[in-house]
């Protein structure tokens, strides 16, 4: 398992496209903070603003499904979907005579562990780090410490069980393009779900979804039920999408 | 232990209604370099994912290794090398880094296999040059380095020559001819250049619309191809008397036109040169005649058109 991870983190290190998603978010990511902290931009009714951390507001962009996908979505298509498209390198990991369910979860760990650092670690580091050299470093009180640590861990968690569902994406539909329709569709579908009440078993999936989660995790006054709640869906989701993910990968022709 | 690399008991993978392999025992020995031979969609692909495990079989049961592949699939695997359609590479590494990428996926230990495994296939002065600008014959040759880095008992080439040029073609029989030779390596290979296998395969495996309709070594295809000598001497009759005599065989014929057609003793012209005008016979001609084994296989699968 571990030869596995350290293959996976060679070609991770050697992917153009993770680069050039990762400069993009740092980019991103600090403009989107210096335009909020020197007042260029106004952001309100965040859960940052909730948390006293109003020079954190645009962070609460880069927690919406809809643009994470972009990244986490374009890394799936450009990092997983194309080892099975032209290149076919995924043949010589079948050949290598690992266990297929041993290299899907390599590939989850490390996907994860990339996507981790594109779409929450740059966007969270950044906005730390500009604050304090701006000046603000007061805004970091024990208590405000606290709730970043425990809405990122519990962010984190429901992320990697998204992260889950697209690697599963990736790996069904084995092509770049449709990886990245398919993500963007799945997150335009809960958005919609989000935004207008369109009842039936929709609404019923949003609700106990980690899509629900990703706005339920910033809430200031999250209580320990809500805490529990939150694991419970994340944790839940992982090791279900992974299962299903496994077993499709272990029956899985290789063409 | 088994003397056996591959054993299948009537392997079928069915896609819908076509079976596009159908039945197929094959049997390849250790230390075989086993040719694998057959039309476009007659099933070699399919036959060598079923082996590889890259795909699944309908029907039927495979050995490897003298044990159940279904048990002991990756087991197996670890003891393979295989090149399947096309070298799988990543275009945008170097060929070094390509060999990193399967050594750590394969768990071989050190660097250095990196290097020999370059030189083996004469890849080694290709610096940091990326793999999308190499040319098809370096695709192929670092596809097969990635399939030997971990030194396997059993190699697995689809279409190995295809992009080689001819220089490409003769270095590569020589690599397998070397490493069958040397190392005992077991290698199934198919490809469309029946010459070139007829040169490098010791049995041979023909498949046709998904079923094997003959396997046989290459002493069994010389014969049925008619392979001989075609000698000429000065006396034919005294020639027939040597020949009997010292070569102990009366396995050939002599023609009307003093022509002594010898069948058996392909492999041994200089032996057969040197009995003969040992004997103070002139030789005014020797050569090796017979069907070619495309004509061969043309004949079986009933048409002419190219493997």
């Amino acid at each position: 398992m571990l030869n596995l991870i350290s293959a996976e983190m060679f070609k991770l290190k050697k992917n153009k496209s993770f680069w050039v998603i990762l400069f993009v978010s740092l980019g991103l990511s600090a403009l989107m903070h210096y335009l909020i902290i020197t007042d260029w931009w106004l952001i309100s009714n965040t859960p940052f603003d909730a948390a006293a951390l109003s020079d954190l507001n645009a962070l609460s962009m880069f927690v919406i499904p809809i643009y994470f996908n972009l990244m986490t979505g374009s890394l799936a298509a450009f990092y997983i979907s194309t080892e099975f498209g032209t290149d076919g390198v995924i043949k010589n990991q079948i050949l290598s005579g690992r266990q297929r369910a041993a290299v899907y979860l390599s590939k989850f760990i490390v996907y994860t562990g990339g996507s981790v650092a594109i779409a929450v670690l740059c966007p969270l580091l950044t906005g730390v780090l500009l604050n304090i050299l701006m000046g603000n470093a007061d805004i970091f009180t024990g208590e405000n410490i606290m709730f970043l640590v425990r809405a990122f861990l519990l962010f984190t968690m429901q992320f990697a069980a998204f992260c889950a569902i697209i690697l599963l994406l990736a790996i069904m539909s084995e092509d770049s393009g449709k990886t990245i329709i398919l993500s963007i569709l799945l997150t335009l579908v809960m958005f919609a779900a989000e935004r207008f009440n369109m009842g039936g078993i929709l609404n019923t999936i949003y609700d106990y979804s980690i899509f629900q989660q990703f706005n339920l995790v910033f809430d200031v006054s999250m209580t320990a039920g809500g805490i529990i709640e939150a694991l419970t869906v994340g944790g839940i989701t992982i090791v279900v999408v992974l299962v299903l993910g496994m077993f499709i990968f272990d029956r899985k022709e290789i063409k | 232990m088994s003397d056996f690399i591959l054993r299948t008991k009537q392997l079928t993978k069915t896609y819908k209604n076509h079976h596009a392999v159908d039945q197929v025992e094959l049997t390849i020995r250790k230390g075989d370099i086993y040719g694998f031979i057959g039309q476009n969609g007659a099933g070699k692909s399919t036959m060598l994912r079923l082996v590889t495990g890259l795909g699944f079989p309908t029907d039927g049961t495979m050995e490897l290794f003298g044990k159940d592949a279904d048990k002991s699939l990756n087991e197996a695997q670890k003891r393979m090398g295989a090149i399947i359609e096309s070298p799988a590479l990543f275009m945008n590494m170097t060929a070094h880094e390509n060999l990193e990428v399967h050594r750590r996926q394969k768990g071989v230990p050190g660097v250095s296999c990196i290097e020999e495994t370059l030189k083996l296939v004469e890849l080694t002065d290709t610096g940091r040059k990326k793999v999308k600008n190499f040319s098809l014959g370096m695709k192929q040759r670092l596809g097969l380095a990635i399939a030997l880095l971990s030194d396997p008992e059993f190699l697995i080439l689809d279409e190995p020559t295809n992009g080689l040029d001819p220089i490409g073609i003769v270095e590569l029989r020589e690599l397998i001819k070397k490493l069958n030779r040397d190392k005992g390596l077991t290698v199934l290979i198919s490809s469309h250049i029946l010459g070139e296998l007829y040169q490098l395969a010791t049995t041979y495996g023909i498949i046709h619309e998904g079923r094997l309709i003959e396997e046989l070594t290459l002493r069994e295809l010389d014969e049925k191809c008619s392979q001989h000598l075609k000698i000429k001497v000065d006396d034919a009759d005294s020639a027939a008397a040597v020949i009997e005599a010292q070569l102990s065989t009366t396995n050939f014929d002599v023609m009307p036109d003093g022509i002594i057609n010898l069948y058996g003793h392909l492999e041994d012209v200089r032996e057969v040169s040197k009995v003969l005008t040992g004997n103070g016979l002139i030789i005014e001609h020797l050569s090796r005649n017979g069907d070619s084994l495309e004509s061969y296989f043309s004949k079986l699968v009933g048409d002419g058109r190219n493997a």
